[in-house]
């Protein structure tokens, strides 16, 4: 009998814990509610207050298409080499970093501009430029790269040809300006079936890989019996298997490197996309400068007070 | 007739076997060849060394060690007191209806992919954290609560029958000299579990040290030594998966190398565990 009381006064601890901790999670999340409806009604924004927190930088890891473009374009790659803080977290994707950032109130981070969700995160303004397709395309805006197909000249099928020929026609263009990212060739003519048939399989970046499904989508659309497989593993690997041999369309979100080129491969610049520099949506702050930008991710500036 | 599919069949057995001794081999040959020369060729001062920057050709690996080390031991301190009473539980206190309920939830905790209690953790775990703290929510308190829970299955699911295992006279025995249920349970039952349950555990370590998914989304990654609780840190496993997508040459090589040392630690998990049992079959 004693047990069977002891057992029940334990159980009901363990659930008056549980809720306890419920509590506690809920009470912060009220008060960042109205912190998301100011982002809707802007002009109801009350003064700035920015959080008194350390920053919580979110980078990409060593490799990645985009943390290269970023640290070069910032400044936080220097003759020493890429300075990002060793106190950044490091998240492997951009749905990673975006969930990572909606997640922390203290958090700053960068994303393809295509990926970019308003919903979730909110983009700064670089040097009072706003992030936006249009900026990207009349260069004011900063941080941009480009997203690059290469193949090998020997190895590239009719198909792959074709398919490449679709990407760089109206159709393709337009499909890439739909999603957000800056077509490279407003002229061009429109594409029309080859009629080819067959297997193609494409490999690399995972920031250029979504909008490649879309290509590939529609492609095959339009052309019954092509197959396109996308695999979405990294820029480097897509590179590697394409030197290899082991897929025959790459695809990367930074400019090829000499030694990518010298093993043979052809780069074919598809589309250019904007980098966003992305935090918490509490997160006052409407923009920042490349210099403030670059004293983040190298860790010079630590604390959100620090900027003005 | 029957000599004949006897010995075809003995074939197909040995070729069974043959398949993964083979595997095993295969896996053996090719990170240590491909592993060592590279340690050799970074220089066995750099690779253990404590700076990880591949970009300026520095490949210290050592922070992902000790972040492996921390992560486990972490896991450990979460997962075992709770992995063994919950044995102890279900083994000898619990009832029967009670025990119909809460087997089938252990063995389903076994079966969650780990992205899930990835998700589970980065979801739950982190924002909790994170408002208690004060920090990016991201890091080792996170990853050894996470991971002790992950653990858990493993060591009851070996710990449990280990329990069972012990001879009723044993517990019998206690019983009759007039030790209470819960003094036989604990001074008696348990003891004579030992080895048993010693291997739970060094399974459940097993399991912590290799734990990739999960650990990438709430232990922060970031390539510094980890300071203190609630620092992010880099487990050996998190660093192959993460740079692997986009590394070329000799940083692709680096990572198989951290695979070497990751491999060299299961063995000797693995070691301990031959012993443990070795120990029990005496």
């Amino acid at each position: 009998m004693k047990k069977r009381m002891l057992a029940l006064l334990l159980s009901a601890l363990l659930v008056v814990g549980m809720l306890a901790g419920c509590a506690k999670t809920e009470e912060p999340a009220q008060t960042e509610e109205p912190a998301k409806t100011e982002e809707t009604a802007k002009t109801e924004a009350p003064a700035a207050e920015t959080p008194a927190k350390a920053i919580t930088v979110v980078s990409r890891e060593e490799g990645s298409g985009t943390r290269g473009a970023f640290v070069e374009l910032m400044g936080v790659q220097t003759d020493e080499g890429d300075m990002t803080t060793e106190d950044a977290e490091i998240a492997n994707s951009t749905s990673l970093v975006q969930s990572t950032v909606a997640g922390n109130a203290a958090a700053i981070g960068y994303i393809s501009l295509g990926s970019y969700d308003a919903s979730v995160v909110k983009a700064l303004q670089v040097d009072g430029v706003e992030a936006s397709v249009d900026n990207v395309k009349a260069g004011s805006y900063a941080v941009s790269r480009p997203f690059v197909i290469c193949y090998k000249e020997e190895n590239l099928s009719e198909l792959g040809r074709d398919f490449i020929g679709f990407i760089m026609s109206a159709d393709g263009q337009a499909i890439l300006a739909d999603k957000g990212y800056i077509a490279m060739d407003e002229g061009a003519a429109a594409y029309s079936a080859a009629g080819l048939t067959g297997n193609l399989s494409l490999d690399g970046s995972t920031s250029v890989g979504p909008v490649m499904e879309k290509l590939a989508e529609a492609y095959m659309a339009i052309n019954e019996g092509v197959t396109i497989d996308i695999q979405q593993t990294g820029s480097g690997t897509g590179i590697t298997s394409t030197i290899e041999g082991s897929c025959e369309i790459g695809m990367s979100s930074r400019e090829l490197k000499s030694e990518e080129l010298d093993a043979g491969l052809t780069p074919v610049t598809i589309a250019l996309d904007g980098i966003a520099v992305i935090v918490n949506q509490s997160n006052a702050l409407d923009g920042l400068t490349s210099e403030q930008i670059r004293q983040i991710f190298t860790g010079e500036v630590t604390d959100w007070n620090q900027i003005g | 007739m029957t000599k004949l599919k006897e010995t075809v069949m003995h074939y197909v057995f040995l070729l069974a076997a043959c398949v993964s001794i083979a595997a095993v081999v295969l896996i053996c040959v090719y990170l240590l060849g491909n592993g060592i020369p590279t340690m050799f060729e970074i220089g066995l001062g750099n690779f253990f060394g404590k700076v990880w920057k591949p970009s300026q050709d520095l490949y210290g690996i050592f922070p992902f060690i000790i972040g492996s080390i921390y992560v486990t031991a972490g896991a450990m301190v979460v997962g075992v007191p709770v992995g063994i009473l919950c044995a102890v539980f279900l083994a000898c206190f619990c009832p029967h209806r009670l025990y119909r309920v809460l087997n089938p939830a252990v063995r389903l905790m076994a079966g969650v992919p780990s992205i899930v209690y990835g998700f589970f953790g980065l979801m739950v775990l982190v924002p909790v954290v994170q408002r208690l703290s004060g920090t990016s929510g991201k890091g080792l308190l996170t990853a050894s609560l996470l991971l002790g829970i992950m653990i858990l299955p493993t060591i009851i699911g070996t710990a449990e029958p280990a329990l069972r295992a012990v001879p009723r006279s044993y517990y019998e025995g206690a019983l009759a000299l007039g030790a209470t249920h819960e003094r036989s349970v604990f001074s008696v039952v348990l003891p004579a579990a030992k080895s048993g349950v010693l291997s739970g555990v060094i399974l459940g370590v097993g399991r912590a040290i290799g734990e990739t998914m999960a650990v990438i989304m709430i232990a922060g990654n970031q390539t510094k030594m980890p300071g203190g609780l609630l620092d992010g840190l880099r487990t050996m496993t998190s660093n192959i998966v993460l740079e692997m997508g986009y590394s070329t040459g000799i940083h692709r090589q680096a990572l198989i190398a951290t695979g070497v040392v990751l491999f060299v630690f299961i063995l000797l998990i693995n070691t301990c565990f031959s012993l443990v049992k070795g120990r029990e079959a005496k």
